[in-house]
This record gives structure tokens, C-alpha cells and sequence, in this order.
């Protein structure tokens, strides 16, 4: 076995180790709002047992997140749902009803794993866009777009989503 | 009435008048994937202003992240609910 394949595999198993302890402190925090602090070492229990399953069983590998930037990701992710139902009730209600609906190709340049099925959810809640099919090898994304220059939107995410996970910047992209 | 319940009242006329367009646009545009356009976008923002006006009313931290919860859980129903019904609709087309 090669050096560089030691290396990397260190790396990914530190990398899960993050990520088991970002999913601890998620479901930590959930149980701390459903339950408050009756039970705690119950809540705790069940929050290690959950994170270290997840870390374990999940296909693919997993990607931790920058605390810090979940804020500013949250941020973008408010504003731009903000807009995106703002703009569908005004087209909805408009008499002229102004919607040119359209079907684009959009190749997924991000690793497998929650960065990818991140995108695919969010696509949904931002303005005009809607991820309508996935190609069997999960590589292109069909996207609906209800306006011209709708597709704009997915590429800010796609670059919000990498700098939320610390992945590469992206090379050639899209149709 | 106090002034946290103006605040409350004013998110939740936002929030129906969300839900009532989103109902418009189902019902308005033409096809399958703009309908779920109008769905999806619309009811996020009106259960979001609902669960914003709830939280205003509750003043108590505990309960706005059960509401923040509750949101989260809705647009994770509503972008997977409306991909899957969008792909269908979209195989059997063609």
C-alpha cells in the first residue's frame, strides 16, 4: 500500500470523527428542546448511539461542516427562501400569470454524500428553480426554472455549499 | 393589545396570505412542475412566518426551537415530497 493511501485514509477517518461529533451536538440540542433537561443521560445516551451509527452505517463520506459558516449558509438560506416565495406569490397572483417554465441540464460538480443531497434539496426553495430528476449515475441534475435566469441562483448555491464544507472551488460547469 | 401581539398578528396575516397564494398558483398555473413551484416556495415562507408569529407569542427559547424544528421538519417533507412527484411526473411524460 502506498503512502499517500495511508495518508488519505487518516484523514477520513479523522474526518468522520467530526463529523460523529457535529451529529452528537445536533441531536443533543434536539433532545435538549423536545425533553428540556429531564433525562438527560438518556438524551445523551441516545444522541452517542445515534451520531456513532450514523458515522458508521452511512454510505459514501461524510463531510463535516464549517460551524462558523453554517451562520452565513443560514443566512442565504432565509433570504433566498424569503425571495423565492415572494416572487411565486407575486407570478401566481399577477393577472398576466408570467411564468415560462423550462427544463435545463445541470451537471453536479460536488461529492457524493450530504453536500450533493444538499443542493438537490435546496434547489426546491429557491426562487424559480425546482430539481424535477436525477440521472441514474447521480451526476446531472434536471432542473425546472420557472423565469429566465433562474438557473443563476443554483450556481451561487453550489459555491455557498462548497464554502460551507471547505471543498475545492468548481471547475467547468453547466449548459 | 400589547405590542408583541401586533407583531405576532402582522406575521400571521403574512404567513395565510403565503398560504392562500401558494393555493392561487397550484390552482392557476398550467402543469405539474410549476404547480409545485407555487407549493413548495409559498407554504415554506407562510409556515415560516406562522412559526415566527408563535414564536413571538411564546417568548420562551425553548419553544422557538421546537417551532424552528417544526419548520425545518416541513421544508425537509415539502423539497423531498416535491422532487419525488416532480420526477414522476416527468418519467411518465416522456
Amino acid at each position: 500500500m502506498a503512502a499517500s493511501d495511508v495518508g488519505k485514509r487518516s484523514i477520513s477517518n479523522r474526518q468522520r470523527l467530526v463529523w460523529i461529533g457535529q451529529t452528537f451536538v445536533l441531536l443533543a440540542l434536539t433532545w435538549l428542546a423536545l425533553n428540556g433537561l429531564d433525562g438527560w443521560w438518556l438524551g445523551l445516551l441516545a444522541a452517542s448511539i445515534g451520531s456513532v451509527a450514523g458515522g458508521l452505517l452511512a454510505s459514501g463520506q461524510p463531510h463535516p461542516w464549517r460551524p462558523h459558516r453554517l451562520l452565513g449558509f443560514a443566512g442565504f438560506f432565509l433570504v433566498e427562501s424569503f425571495k423565492g416565495g415572494v416572487d411565486v406569490a407575486w407570478r401566481a397572483l399577477r393577472l398576466d400569470l408570467p411564468i415560462n417554465p423550462e427544463f435545463h441540464r445541470y451537471r453536479i460538480d460536488l461529492p457524493e454524500g450530504q453536500p450533493r443531497t444538499l443542493m438537490i434539496s435546496v434547489i426546491s426553495l429557491l426562487p424559480g428553480t425546482l430539481s424535477a430528476d436525477l440521472s441514474d449515475d447521480g451526476e446531472e441534475l434536471v432542473v425546472h426554472t420557472l423565469m429566465p435566469g433562474a438557473m443563476a441562483s443554483v450556481e451561487r448555491l453550489d459555491a455557498r455549499i462548497r464554502r460551507l464544507f471547505s471543498l475545492d472551488s468548481p471547475e467547468a460547469n453547466n449548459e | 393589545m400589547s405590542a408583541q401581539e401586533w407583531v405576532a398578528l402582522v406575521f400571521l396575516i403574512a404567513g395565510c396570505f403565503f398560504y392562500l397564494a401558494g393555493t392561487i398558483g397550484l390552482l392557476r398555473f398550467g402543469d405539474v412542475h410549476s404547480r409545485l413551484h407555487a407549493l413548495t416556495k409559498a407554504d415554506n415562507l407562510g409556515l415560516m412566518l406562522v412559526c415566527a408569529s408563535l414564536a413571538v407569542l411564546a417568548a420562551n427559547w425553548r419553544i422557538t426551537a421546537l417551532l424552528v424544528l417544526t419548520w425545518l421538519l416541513g421544508l425537509l417533507a415539502a423539497t423531498v415530497s416535491a422532487h419525488l412527484i416532480a420526477r414522476h411526473a416527468r418519467r411518465v411524460e416522456k
